[in-house]
């Protein structure tokens, strides 16, 4: 009961700071790690498209890059929708 | 006898590495065994202030390793706990005035004489750092939930994941952690930092305003009851020794005015 009271006096804030950090964190602790300059990965991603582009049709609105971590180590995914090959 | 070298660490200045060295010195001597207490920051020396044993301190380091008087000479025994000593960093020098080399051969020599060797570390990455953990056997690594003072950790733990061979373990000690500002989804948690940082946890020390008042007194707050900040630091020493002790409930106390009106008409309840 106090504690719905409370929540209704001072409403939970729904700007979650702390989620940005984190993620702000994650992506540059990637960066730093690797080494990597920003825009780097923004290169590569068009570079790939263009050789993957060569030999299929894509779907560019769903093709989804992410550099992921586990355990200090990052790895790329990288993920094509395919709609048909170039012959 | 072969004490453990520790070496407490964190990159980025003003975080509380000095601090966290002699609260976890005082409380690991406060479980029975020795301790040497090592001040690196050659040129900024600080940890004897916190200690309160500024006005005996007449040897230091660098006169030891420069052979002007004996190890035992410049140890600073500690007003309570007489097994816990100092060793003092000189004031008028600076970091290049002790070598890797050195540095070693004065850990295996401490080593010798107590249980655990704990030296703190300057700030930085450079040449300083690297003459801290030149003899360490483990690393503490120390920051804030900040996101500057964990992006510095994070450049710490790879240099130290670069001497394995050396550094066998080491294990992070989150400080002027609050948990009102992680509830209300300001600031990153405890498990948020561990996430990112993919590191073992060895302590969670709460932000405190006993903090300064036992700097100021030169009275380090581990050796205080009833003090959450303290109590956390004789967690840590205990976890050091090897015992497995949980990580305090920080996220169920608030200190927010109205949570303070509430618990003190009904205790048992927790806003």
């Amino acid at each position: 009961m106090q504690l719905q009271l409370f929540s209704w006096i001072f409403p939970p804030k729904t700007d979650d700071v702390r989620a940005t950090a984190k993620d702000r964190m994650r992506s540059m602790l990637t960066h730093d790690r690797l080494e990597l300059p920003a825009g780097r990965l923004e290169t590569l991603e068009e570079e790939l498209m263009a050789v993957v582009g060569r030999y299929f049709e894509l779907d560019k609105d769903t093709t989804h890059f992410d550099l992921q971590q586990y355990e200090r180590r990052a790895s790329l995914i990288a993920n094509f929708r395919l709609l048909r090959s170039k012959c | 006898m072969s004490g453990r070298v520790i070496v407490i660490t964190s990159g980025k200045g003003g975080v509380g590495k000095t601090t966290a060295s002699a609260n976890i010195g005082v409380a690991l001597a406060s479980t029975g065994v020795s301790v040497a207490l090592v001040d690196m920051d050659i040129g900024l020396r600080n940890l004897d202030i916190l200690m309160g044993l500024e006005n005996r301190v007449v040897y230091n380091l660098v006169d030891v390793v420069e052979e002007r008087c004996k190890l035992r000479q410049a140890l600073v025994k500690d007003k309570k706990l007489p097994n816990l000593s100092l060793l003092p960093a000189a004031q008028t020098r600076d970091k290049s005035a002790v070598n890797a080399e050195q540095m070693k051969a004065l850990c295996n020599e401490l080593k010798s004489m107590y249980d655990f060797v704990l030296v703190d570390s300057p700030a930085g990455i450079e040449q300083g750092f690297q003459n801290a953990v030149a003899g360490a056997d483990e690393a503490i690594v120390i920051t804030t939930p900040e996101m500057s003072a964990v992006r510095d950790a994070d450049r710490i733990i790879g240099l130290l994941e670069a001497r394995k061979d050396e550094i066998k373990e080491y294990r992070l000690v989150l400080n002027r952690y609050r948990p009102t500002m992680v509830a209300n989804n300001d600031m990153m948690s405890v498990d948020d930092v561990l996430e990112i940082l993919s590191v073992k946890l060895l302590g969670v020390v709460p932000e405190d305003e006993d903090i300064i008042i036992s700097t100021n007194k030169g009275e380090p707050i581990s050796g205080t009851d009833n003090i959450r900040a303290g109590l956390a630091y004789r967690n840590i020493a205990r976890r050091i020794r090897g015992e497995d002790v949980a990580i305090m409930d920080l996220e169920s106390k608030n200190t927010t005015w109205i949570n303070k009106i509430v618990s003190f008409f009904n205790p048992t309840v927790r806003v």
